[in-house]
């Protein structure tokens, strides 16, 4: 027993509602960005709620472009911006996008491997919200996101070392100061 | 004395006078971060009034509180920002703990949360609870006032130790 | 003498030719002790004046990490941390947690525990509720609002002690059931604080809704349009004040969301006001919900007999081996979750709660991903108070109801 077990009163016709609309949405996806999947995870086959499209990290905001506003598709709610430390396996880390759709209620898992120290586009563009949810994954992981417009430090203080919710990242690992933080003035002018 | 026996003064210690008015005059600064600060807004609520023991003024200036209520979590991002207020409060100044986060780091023993607000600062009374029922911030408002009523506080030590018992606008 | 300068976003900003100085901006630290912050937030701001012309938001003042624990605690421990979550509404994240592992394994939870995971859930929509417009309206100078709604508060509370001892933070959810049925009267009292708080509700409408002063604090402030609800993730009350017609309790129903009646009020412009209309006509619907959940409750057992989640009863403990056996693994190694990943979302208080995990067969999870909707809606604030006045500003972040337990988690 486990997630692929229906279960009707926490979502468990989700699979069976929407499985023609995640194929077609599916085939269609691999009909255009062939080259840029890597895999796809369909539920009951994996155990895995929604569909998972992992994606190269090169045609990420391509794919999510797409998914944004192709008619069919329509995932315009960005649910959630997150990331894995998959350590010890490489590539190390799975930048991880839910989306919803309001439309046809649908959703959609997409996610890019990276590996330690590789970069990958910001999502912003796409959605304004991506901004905090990246600065975050930066904060906690180390990933480093090219064209994001003020890529610091979020949860954390500015002077903290380390990158805390990593693998090797102890759960005590204090770092303690004495001073508060100054405004950082630049950032208003 | 008057020709009817009815008395016109009465006699006191002078500081026995003066920490009652303080007692009954106590005006918190909720320093409320997290869950303890919902509790903390339920006790200065009507259902569980905290007026009636004279802390109605919530002042949140440190220059006009005198009394730090720590109602919640503080973090190793917040402590320097707690130890700033408590510096600005000026003398006598009393600190309560409310709640286990604040205590002693609660039920979070983790990388970002500082261990207890009295590794930074003095605390005269903690109140145990995650969070404590605000029958608990009143009872530990009443045992304050025990304290200070008796000069038992760390502040009024303090000023004793320094001679400076009666000022009221002493430095930290 | 500078010129008139042009923001980004449009707005002007005219330049007095009577400055005695060349610039008269200040660089304003607001919070992270303030009372208009709610919980420790900190908005540096450059002001003209009153007029906030740049800002940025900062928080991370109450981490407390929970993420990382998530991947050091079993998943039975965890629901203790899942309280202080958003904790105005603490029993509705028990649930959301609750329904998430339960996806994981497969669990069926029994019918009564639904009911009551459902009533739960209402309650603490409608005293989140309470304290946002309460909060609201004491930051704008409306204090007696704030007392009436704390009143109906409390009697909630004491709806919420009464079936797990606790007011604020409950633990009430298990993985598979709930610690303790409800007791007997249960929905009597329910149905008796649902007529008071409607009668309360009522009464603090007459105060706020058409008050002058209250509209002109509030109407056509902070406006954020669909657009830019749809750009930063709003959901919740706050998205449908802007005219997004979006609750995840009517589009995608779980638990027996569908078997009940209730309307999803949505609002047009986006401001101040448009929010607060919104949560006290969800106070309402909320108000409907828990009358018609105290009529369809039924008795029954409140947890599944799944072996791997439910805990032995303590005749069963302390009389055979078994128990006590099962009782020491469970405590001590926790149970495995199967492997496998799932987003379990839910129409919280404020938005779209939810909890991402992965699991890879261990009893601690890989990955225990909390969405917040107060992390979205905290970003929206720098945008939506470009321009405006602190007093505006202060409006705006009460409007929003951004908790910080769920930001910082």
């Amino acid at each position: 027993m486990d997630i692929r077990t229906q279960v009707s009163t926490n979502y468990g016709d989700m699979a069976t509602k929407f499985a023609d609309t995640w194929k077609s949405q599916v085939s269609r996806l691999q009909a255009r960005f062939s080259t840029a999947i890597e895999e796809v995870r369909m539920p009951i086959e994996f155990p895995v709620d929604v569909p998972i499209v992992y994606v190269k990290k090169d045609s990420i905001i391509g794919v999510l472009s797409f998914l944004k506003t192709e008619q069919g598709f329509e995932y315009g709610f960005l649910a959630d911006l997150t990331a894995i430390d998959e350590s010890p396996a490489e590539p190390r880390f799975e930048i991880v996008y839910n989306l919803y759709s309001l439309t046809s209620k649908a959703r959609i898992r997409v996610k890019v491997r990276l590996a330690e120290g590789e970069e990958i586009s910001t999502a912003v563009p796409v959605w304004r919200g991506a901004d905090w949810a990246e600065r975050e994954i930066f904060d906690m992981f180390g990933v480093k996101f090219t064209g994001h417009p003020d890529l610091r430090r979020i949860l954390m203080a500015d002077r903290w070392e380390g990158h805390p919710l990593r693998k090797d990242y102890p759960l005590r690992g204090y770092q303690v100061f004495t001073d508060p933080d100054p405004i950082n003035q630049s950032l208003l002018d | 004395m008057s020709k009817d026996g009815s008395a016109h003064f009465f006699t006191t210690k002078l500081d026995a006078m003066i920490n009652w008015g303080r007692k009954n005059s106590l005006w918190p600064l909720p320093f409320g971060t997290s869950c303890c600060g919902i509790e903390m807004m339920a006790t200065f609520a009507a259902d569980f009034d905290i007026s009636r023991f004279g802390a109605e003024a919530m002042r949140f200036s440190p220059r006009q509180a005198d009394l730090l209520i720590v109602a919640g979590i503080i973090n190793l991002k917040m402590a320097p920002v707690l130890r700033t207020v408590y510096e600005q409060m000026s003398e006598p100044k009393w600190v309560i703990s409310m709640g286990a986060c604040a205590s002693s780091g609660g039920i979070f023993n983790v990388y970002s949360v500082l261990q207890g607000i009295d590794t930074m600062i003095p605390v005269d009374v903690y109140v145990p609870g995650c969070p404590p029922s605000p029958e608990g911030v009143m009872h530990a408002l009443l045992r304050l006032q025990e304290m200070v009523q008796k000069g038992e506080t760390h502040s009024q030590r303090r000023l004793k130790a320094e001679g400076k018992e009666y000022a009221l606008t002493a430095k930290a | 003498m500078k010129q008139n300068e042009t923001l980004p976003s449009g707005i002007t900003i005219e330049h007095d030719p009577d400055d005695l100085w060349s610039d008269s901006r200040a660089y304003v630290n607001i919070g992270p002790t303030h009372p208009a912050m709610h919980g420790a937030f900190r908005m540096c701001a450059r002001l003209n004046g009153e007029t906030i012309e740049k800002s940025y938001c900062e928080f991370g003042y109450t981490h407390r990490a929970k993420e990382k624990l998530g991947e050091n605690r079993t998943y039975h421990q965890f629901v203790v941390y899942t309280d202080r979550l958003n904790y105005c509404s603490a029993i509705q994240n028990n649930v959301t947690y609750a329904m998430a592992v339960e996806r994981l394994m497969g669990i069926e939870v029994p019918e009564r525990a639904i009911w009551i995971r459902m009533a739960c859930a209402e309650i603490a929509r409608v005293i989140d509720h309470l304290v946002c417009v309460g909060i609201n309206a004491v930051d704008l100078g409306a204090f007696s609002f704030f007392l009436y709604g704390f009143h109906q508060r409390e009697e909630g509370y004491m709806l919420i002690e009464k079936l797990c001892g606790a007011r604020l933070t409950t633990s009430y959810t298990r993985i598979g059931g709930l610690m303790a049925d409800a007791p007997e009267g249960w929905e009597r009292d329910v149905k008796a604080w649902v007529k008071k708080t409607r009668a309360t509700i009522d009464e603090m409408d007459t105060l706020l809704t058409n008050n002058k002063i209250w509209k002109q604090r509030t109407v056509g402030v902070a406006i954020f349009n669909k657009e830019q609800c749809m750009q930063y993730s709003f959901s919740g009350p706050s998205a449908r004040a802007a005219g997004i017609d979006a609750d995840l309790r009517r589009d995608q129903p779980c638990m027996f969301y569908k078997d009940v009646e209730f309307d999803v009020p949505v609002a047009q412009n986006g401001d101040v006001f448009d929010r607060y209309a919104v949560r006290m006509a969800e106070i309402r619907q909320s108000l409907n919900l828990l009358v018609q959940i105290a009529d369809k409750m039924k008795k029954g057992p409140i947890w599944s007999e799944d072996k791997r989640t439910r805990i032995p009863d303590k005749e069963v403990v302390h009389n055979t081996m078994e128990g006590l056996i099962h009782h020491f693994k469970f405590f001590m190694t926790g149970f495995d979750v199967p492997e496998g990943e799932a987003y379990t979302q839910f129409e919280g208080s404020n938005g779209e709660a939810g909890f991402y995990i992965v699991s890879k067969g261990n009893p601690r999870a890989h990955r225990m991903r909390i969405r917040g909707p107060s992390f979205w809606h905290y970003q929206g604030l720098s945008p939506m108070c470009q321009g405006e006045k602190i007093g505006d500003m202060v409006a705006a972040l009460g409007s929003i109801n951004i908790i910080a337990g769920e930001i910082d988690r």
